[in-house]
């Protein structure tokens, strides 16, 4: 019989999709405060809903290891009840998580309409410019990762750059991207703007 | 029934309550396309191609996800609904490749048919497509060990994906990277693993997932007939329709091409599993048997005609059975259809207490998820049920284990001078008796004569091997494990010199001195329903069986749920006279296998 519940099956003799994965990683659990952490916040659903809790354990992998990675999928699959393909499908759908270890800072530069009119795409140029990276890549010291977001909604600030989903840099233009980078690797996220009143100056705050 | 009444297009309808408008129209012959909806899966109103216009309803409706109420009046014809419709198949066809010459659904695809009728005539799109993996065909990628995947076809119906997490219970596909970059995707790529995986084939409605048993192998208007029948691979049978390839006779190749499940709600819904729908590649393979074999005096096997066989086993058998009680012993496969069973109980019963038989089947445990919704039964022979109703030894219940222990101590002991084995289903699917073969090397038994399909270990050590029909070369009576009497019809003819094993029965009795009766298969049924009245198999004689039909017949008759769809696709082929199907007693109205109760 040439078909039964044996599959004869060798991968290799067939086209492979090129679609780019997540990072393997290494095999993951959570540290015990974080497992405690999850299990607090599955507890807020039924019991047969455990996979509304998939948000937060994604975020706790992260916290932990910094990204998430196909290992850190299956876990996170066998914590809230549901298969690895159904968490990839979540991971890939939201763009803070990251699928791949990422820099120190994470420039989320906005590209969406009022930014792109003030000349978030200069910006973005800049940064990469000077970090010697394309948008979504990490610089060669592991510092920096270049991203572009959509709306941040600070549109009357623009361009505006979001660094490490908290915190901000409004009104960043070219011409002052090598001093904000500099700043950043000096003061670490402290150099940052913030949420500024219009005039601000990168740096700002900080003196 | 509580019914609902409403008018779609100006017609009256009336349907169940709790039915989608979609499902009324579908009932009431209207045409509106769609494609997330499939009747055997969840609702998902994803395509948006199913809009239709609701009176007093402000915005278009999709019909999938409308139920109907009373008094309902829908429109599925006016100018907005016809726009807003070809606006969202223009919208489908923005990344689609358009190589229906090279796609595997080309002439059975859905998307290639609506978007004719219902989409604009041409695209306003100007910029480059979106592509996954390469162009063309180059874009088919491994998902599995049964399936390919073209992410380039796919239209983002999410069926796989509901099969997958509502039928098949572990939800291996999902959608990655939603957005512009939405594609059908396995965790790790790594595909499909399941064994219900060949109906994601099925629930595709475009060419982007396909079986690599029937990838580039046919086309649907290569494919001129079609046989319903049923799935003997296992106790559950499954309705199933045979596809045959038209070519002539002296092409290479087989006329088999593939197998796919037809609606049989109380047995296997809209599915069938992997291993009855590509199991079947032995009954055209290699390996049949396609003349009788007799070994002769030199101890060598050779080919030879059907009157020296028989006349071989009369007298190898016809010595055996002077040897006392249980001389002769019969092995019989539970492959084998009723009739079989039943001539062979008639001769049994003729030659008395020194025949006895035992019948014998594999038993295999199938790895499905906790949550399957179809299970595959560990039984893997269609007839366990109809053995023990005509009053076999097969022990209690479905899942009976056999046994051939008190059968091999008999051989051991040397009591038993002859065994005759009844094979008719794939080789090795009567379980392991090796055993067997190898003590009738070793001499003991004298006699071994084998009457099977395929060659295997056994038919060579037997002394005389008579070719019988596999299940789709044969009507027969098969009894599932709900105790359903089942016809499964005759698709192909046999090869070669193989004959129909209820016949090869009857002639081995004659070779015996017996006569049993019986000139056509219709004899046999009719006697099976004297010898078990007032139960399911009261009138199996009059069981009809459905004979291939012109596949675009087929298309239309078949699933009455998707029925309109193949209507409307097959609508520029010539009109088939009727609904009639040809059988054996000439002609009849409508379906053939009618379902039995259970009894
Ligand atoms: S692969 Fe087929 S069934 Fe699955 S979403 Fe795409 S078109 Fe639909
Ligand atoms: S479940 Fe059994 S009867 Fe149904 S297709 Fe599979 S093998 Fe055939
Ligand atoms: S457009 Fe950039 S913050 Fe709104
Ligand atoms: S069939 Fe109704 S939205 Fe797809």
């Amino acid at each position: 019989m040439s078909f039964h519940p044996q599959m004869d099956y060798a991968p290799a003799r067939f086209h492979r999709s090129a679609r780019r994965l997540a990072d393997q990683g290494e095999p993951f659990a959570f540290t015990p405060e974080r497992q405690a952490a999850f299990d607090r916040s599955v507890a807020r659903y039924p019991a047969d809903r455990r996979r509304s809790a998939i948000l937060a354990a994604l975020y706790l992998v992260q916290e932990q290891q910094g990204y998430v990675s196909r290992q850190a999928m299956r876990f996170v699959a066998t914590q809230v009840a549901c298969t690895p393909a159904e968490v990839e499908d979540v991971v890939t759908y939201y763009v803070m998580y990251y699928r791949r270890p990422v820099g120190t800072y994470v420039l989320a530069v906005c590209r969406t309409l009022s930014c792109a009119l003030n000349g978030a795409e200069r910006v973005t140029e800049a940064l990469a410019e000077a970090l010697g990276v394309e948008p979504g890549g990490t610089d060669a010291t592991g510092t920096f990762t270049l991203t572009e977001f959509e709306c941040l909604g600070a549109c009357d600030r623009a361009p505006v750059v979001m660094v490490n989903n908290e915190h901000w840099q409004e009104r960043l233009t070219p011409d002052r991207v090598p001093r904000f980078l500099e700043d950043l690797r000096a003061r670490g996220l402290a150099a940052l703007g913030g949420c500024l009143h219009a005039g601000a100056e990168p740096g700002d705050r900080a003196s | 029934m509580e019914a609902v009444s409403l008018t779609i297009d100006g017609v009256p309808v009336t349907v169940e309550k709790g039915r989608t408008v979609l499902q009324a129209a579908i009932e009431a012959g209207v045409r509106v396309p769609y494609y997330c909806y499939h009747p055997g899966l969840d609702i998902d109103g994803s395509c948006r191609v199913c809009i239709v216009k609701i009176e007093k309803m402000p915005k278009l409706q999709t019909s999938c996800s409308t139920v109907c109420s009373e008094g309902m009046v829908v429109s599925t014809t006016d100018p907005e609904v016809a726009d807003a419709r070809a606006a969202v198949f223009e919208f489908l066809l923005i990344n689609h490749p358009l190589d229906c010459p090279v796609c595997d659904k080309g002439g059975e695809c859905p998307l290639q048919d609506f978007s004719y009728s219902f989409g604009p005539d041409e695209s306003r799109m100007d910029f480059p497509r979106r592509v996954f993996d390469g162009e063309g065909v180059m874009a088919d990628v491994d998902f599995g060990p049964t399936l390919m995947l073209n992410r380039n076809r796919c239209i983002l119906c999410t069926r796989c994906i509901r099969f997958m997490r509502e039928i098949d219970g572990d939800a291996q596909i999902s959608v990655a990277d939603r957005g512009n970059g939405s594609e059908i995707a396995t965790f790790d790529e790594e595909g499909v693993h399941s064994l219900l995986s060949g109906n994601l084939m099925d629930v595709c409605p475009v060419g982007a997932i396909t079986t690599r048993d029937y990838r580039f192998k046919s086309r649907p208007w290569d494919n001129p007939a079609v046989a319903d029948t049923v799935c003997t691979m296992c106790s559950k049978g499954c309705h199933t329709s045979v596809w045959l390839k038209g070519k002539p006779e002296w092409a290479r190749g087989s006329k088999l091409v593939r197998i796919t499940p037809r609606l049989a709600p109380e047995i296997n819904g809209y599915w069938m599993c992997d291993i009855g729908r590509f199991g079947y590649h032995w009954v055209e393979g290699e390996r049949r048997l396609v003349r009788p074999i007799v070994r002769g005096a030199d101890g060598a096997q050779a080919a030879a005609g059907w009157h020296d066989a028989l006349r071989t086993v009369g007298m190898l058998l016809g010595a055996a059975r002077e040897g006392g009680s249980g001389a002769l012993r019969f092995v019989v496969s539970a492959h084998a259809a009723t009739e079989e069973m039943f001539v062979l109980k008639g001769l049994m019963e003729a030659l008395g207490e020194a025949a006895a038989a035992t019948v014998h089947w594999q038993r295999s445990e199938k790895d499905q998820p906790a949550a399957v919704k179809f299970t595959i039964p560990v039984t893997d022979a269609p007839n366990v049920n109809g053995a023990r109703d005509l009053g076999y030894a097969v022990g209690a219940g479905n899942d009976g284990v056999p046994d051939l222990s008190a059968l091999q101590q008999a051989v051991n002991a040397g009591s038993v001078k002859a065994v005759y084995v009844v094979d008719p289903g794939p080789a090795g699917s009567i379980g392991d008796l090796s055993w067997l073969a190898a003590a009738r090397t070793a001499g003991r038994p004298a006699v071994l004569i084998v009457q099977a399909v395929e060659s295997s270990p056994l038919t060579d050590a037997a002394d005389v091997v008579l070719p019988g029909s596999a299940w789709l070369e044969k009507d027969g009576l098969f009894t599932n494990d709900q105790g359903r009497v089942q016809g499964a019809s005759r698709a192909l003819a046999p090869p070669g010199d193989a004959r129909d094993d209820w016949s090869i029965l009857v002639d081995v009795a004659h070779a015996l001195g017996v006569t049993l009766g019986y000139a056509q298969a219709g004899d046999v049924r009719k006697a099976i329903a004297e010898a078990l009245p007032g139960g399911p198999y009261a009138d199996v004689d009059q069981v009809t069986f459905a004979r291939p039909v012109k596949a675009s017949h087929w298309l239309r008759t078949s699933n009455p749920s998707e029925r309109w769809k193949w209507d409307f696709m097959f609508q520029d082929l010539p009109p088939v006279k009727g609904h009639s199907v040809q059988t054996e007693q000439g002609y009849v109205d409508g379906r053939v296998l009618p379902l039995r109760p259970v009894g």
